[in-house]
């Protein structure tokens, strides 16, 4: 529309338009610098704010997956040393129900020998009731202090009654779900056909002389040392896993964190040069004004 | 033949009519800056010999001298009623702008203090407690984190709640606002009939008659037009708001659900109900936001809270807790006002259903389970982003609209401005001319000196 008259208040109105529109801008620019973001409310950006959420979340997630990674690795280290332990002690057994049989050793030596096997009994039971922050790792889902308990005549029973189908679970990545307990009789043997049974009975078969005995609980002795070592050899493969989605986590958390800073996060130098930008379009516009604001009619009349 | 004296009078009336020249100059620079003023022009006209003096007579009278016609304003009707038109679109498109901006920085997101951060903290503090399902400290992190959330889903319907309170004081504040102007309007307009009848100046009473219509139309986008009998009628939605002298009361009954205009045409109490998409300006943004865009918002987050309710609490069912009981609820809300009465059910962080074995199992399997249930992120993500995207278009659109306000302005602002130039040149202008009338008086005054007193002495 062409301008047939001009007012100063046209002018005037026309300036501070202009002015605002340039500290405005000005305001904008500061505002990503000033906070570090280009989304500062969902309107400045809906779709970008819709994803910095999202990945926000994915991050969160990620990080949950990290911490009971962290955690699983504590219960299968735990499980993992308890193991090689027990394997140490039942080779021991084994080792003495060799000597015994030996034909050479007279009864003193045989309780002598009966006396330890009763010492890597309880040691043993030591062993299975290790414990990871309190919880017993060979106890299940179990609310008590330990997984094994020895009553009044000595035999050595799985005291859990509280049992899980699928036991102690963590989530390690986007369905990735590892089992990190592992419960003794898996490790050590039903109650009745235990590790801790075939001992008892090899102590006692030491105590009375009888030969066959001890060969009997030695050779069971046998498969329950070889029952550990799979058992590790279990955790063992499942300790990769957790530590394979451990490594994919924190990549995947890093990766999403560059996105996110991508997406919501000011370009410096960009956002500086659009300050220099804006700084200078804003001087050109007070200059302006301060230029066409000034002269009038008046001050060319006498 | 022109009398003697004649030409004294015609300066005379040169002076006279310089004089009121030099009146309007200095009316419109004292009014450079007042809003709604008009700039005024003073219109000459010859003040002619008798064009007949008689059937058969002759006049040899020349023009003798000037009157002052008239003053205009300088306006434009058709002008006028685009800048008002114009007006309550701004004001409609400013209003909801202003108003869901206000909201929408109540949400709070993105940031540390918004409803998706206390999701993903509580979802944390669920895969926490699952790791140490014994830990009395996990355990109550869970509730602290549930808390957390309910008071952020609660901030945020408090916020909106509050801007439809907000906007409800504003319908009652525009409505009081628009039935004062609207008497006023009709009272002006028995004044420059009155001033008109006694021949006074009415302009003044014409800017003032202006400016309460376009406040009119910035409020309601009612439209005024002047009758041929010079009186300015206004209508709303097509119903007579003022006629002549008599004007409407107009009633407004605030939503939600639904803001209702009613039109009191003659004070008897029957009243013209009005259609909200009629009314326009600060009071249909105002009917639209209270009606449409906030109680969606509250409607669309009352969904979202009772999903994760629900959700939440249908896996902490399946459940069992640290006493080794099946779960109960672990929020509560009455259903038909989830968002006023959504709160965390359980005090007692042993409560928390964390395992999925019954007997005090200590899996924390369920806790993983919980964790996943909370699955109202997308939700609540699209309720975000809709209503971001809401206000983006709203101050697009207002954007827009100022472009054309603006333009419309600027004509009128062409028309009817003051311009300081013109005003010195008009004023310089009528200063010679009064210079040379008072020459002209002096010339005829030497010249009947000569004649009276220098002839036949």
């Amino acid at each position: 529309m062409p301008t047939v008259r001009m007012t100063q208040t046209m002018m005037s109105h026309q300036a501070m338009g202009g002015m605002q529109i340039g500290l405005n801008r000005l305001a904008k620019v500061q505002e990503q610098l000033a906070t570090g973001r280009i989304i500062n409310r969902p309107s400045d950006d809906p779709t970008g704010a819709t994803s910095a959420m999202r990945i926000r979340t994915s991050v969160a997630a990620q990080e949950q997956f990290t911490r009971n990674g962290e955690d699983a690795m504590g219960w299968l280290n735990q499980l993992d040393a308890s193991l090689a332990d027990a394997t140490d002690q039942v080779r021991r057994a084994r080792e003495l129900a060799g000597q015994a049989t030996s034909g050479a050793v007279g009864q003193p030596s045989r309780d002598a020998l009966a006396a330890e096997i009763d010492q890597i009994r309880d040691g043993l039971m030591a062993t299975a009731n290790a414990t990871y922050l309190d919880r017993p790792v060979f106890g299940g889902v179990t609310s008590g202090k330990v997984a094994y308990e020895k009553d009044g005549a000595g035999v050595i029973t799985y005291a859990p009654t509280a049992t899980a189908t699928q036991g102690v679970l963590r989530t390690v990545g986007d369905g990735a779900v590892v089992r990190v307990d592992m419960e003794g009789p898996d490790a050590f043997g039903p109650d009745g056909d235990s590790v801790f049974d075939h001992l008892a009975a090899l102590a006692t078969a030491l105590r009375s002389g009888d030969a066959a005995g001890v060969t009997a609980a030695a050779d069971a002795l046998d498969l329950d040392g070889k029952n550990i070592i799979n058992s590790q050899a279990e955790i063992g493969a499942r300790t990769n896993r957790v530590e394979y989605s451990l490594t994919a986590a924190s990549d995947a958390a890093l990766r999403l964190k560059s996105s996110l800073s991508e997406i919501e996060n000011t370009d410096m130098v960009k956002a500086t040069v659009d300050l220099q930008l804006q700084t200078v379009a804003y001087q050109a516009a007070l200059g302006a004004t301060a230029k066409v604001m000034q002269p009038s009619l008046l001050d060319f009349l006498r | 033949m022109a009398g003697t004296f004649s030409s004294i009078n015609t300066a005379l009336t040169a002076l006279r009519y310089q004089q009121v020249a030099l009146d309007i100059a200095s009316t419109n620079v004292a009014n450079v800056g007042t809003d709604g003023y008009v700039r005024r022009r003073v219109v000459g006209e010859t003040l002619g010999a008798a064009s007949g003096p008689a059937l058969w007579a002759r006049s040899n009278d020349t023009a003798s001298g000037v009157q002052t016609s008239r003053v205009d304003r300088m306006t434009d009707a058709l002008l006028d009623v685009r800048v008002r038109r114009e007006r309550g679109r701004q004001a409609y498109l400013d209003m909801r702008a202003l108003s869901m901006a206000r909201v929408e920085t109540g949400l709070a997101e993105p940031g540390d203090n918004g409803v998706a951060n206390a999701l993903g903290k509580f979802r944390a503090a669920l895969g926490d407690a699952g790791n140490a399902p014994g830990s009395d400290a996990a355990r109550s992190q869970v509730l602290a984190a549930a808390n957390t959330l309910v008071d952020a889903i609660n901030l945020q319907a408090t916020h909106v709640n509050d801007e439809i309170s907000d906007q409800q004081a504003h319908l009652d504040a525009g409505v009081t606002e628009i039935n004062t102007l609207v008497k006023n309007l009709a009272e002006t307009n028995r004044t420059i009939s009155a001033a008109k009848a006694g021949g006074s100046d009415t302009t003044t009473l014409m800017d003032a008659r202006d400016a309460i219509a376009l406040r009119l139309a910035t409020l309601t986008g009612a439209k005024a037009t002047e009758g041929a009998d010079g009186l300015m009628s206004v209508t709303l939605d097509g119903k007579e708001l003022v006629t002549g002298f008599d004007s409407a009361t107009l009633k407004a009954t605030a939503g939600p659900p639904a803001t209702t205009f009613e039109l009191d045409p003659d004070a008897t109490g029957a009243t013209v109900t009005l259609t909200n998409a009629g009314v326009g300006g600060d009071l249909g943004a105002t009917a639209e936001l209270l009606d449409n865009d906030l109680p969606q918002y509250l409607a669309d987050l009352a969904v979202v809270a009772q999903d994760l309710a629900d959700h939440v609490n249908a896996q902490h069912n399946a459940g069992y807790d640290a006493a080794g009981n099946a779960g109960g609820d672990l929020f509560s809300y009455t259903a038909g006002d989830v968002l006023a009465t959504l709160k965390v059910q359980i005090t007692d962080p042993n409560e928390l259903a964390l395992s999925e074995v019954p007997g005090g199992g200590k899996d924390g399997n369920n806790a993983a389970a919980l964790s996943k249930s909370v699955d109202v992120d997308d939700s609540y993500q699209r309720l975000v982003n809709g209503f971001g995207s809401k206000v983006n278009s709203a101050k697009q659109l207002a954007d827009n609209q100022q472009a054309l306000t603006k333009q419309v302005d600027n004509a009128r602002e062409q028309l009817a401005g003051v311009s300081l130039d013109e005003e010195t040149v008009n004023m310089v202008s009528a200063q010679r001319a009064y210079e040379a009338a008072a020459r002209v008086m002096s010339t005829i005054d030497q010249v009947l000196d000569t004649l009276i007193n220098r002839m036949a002495v």
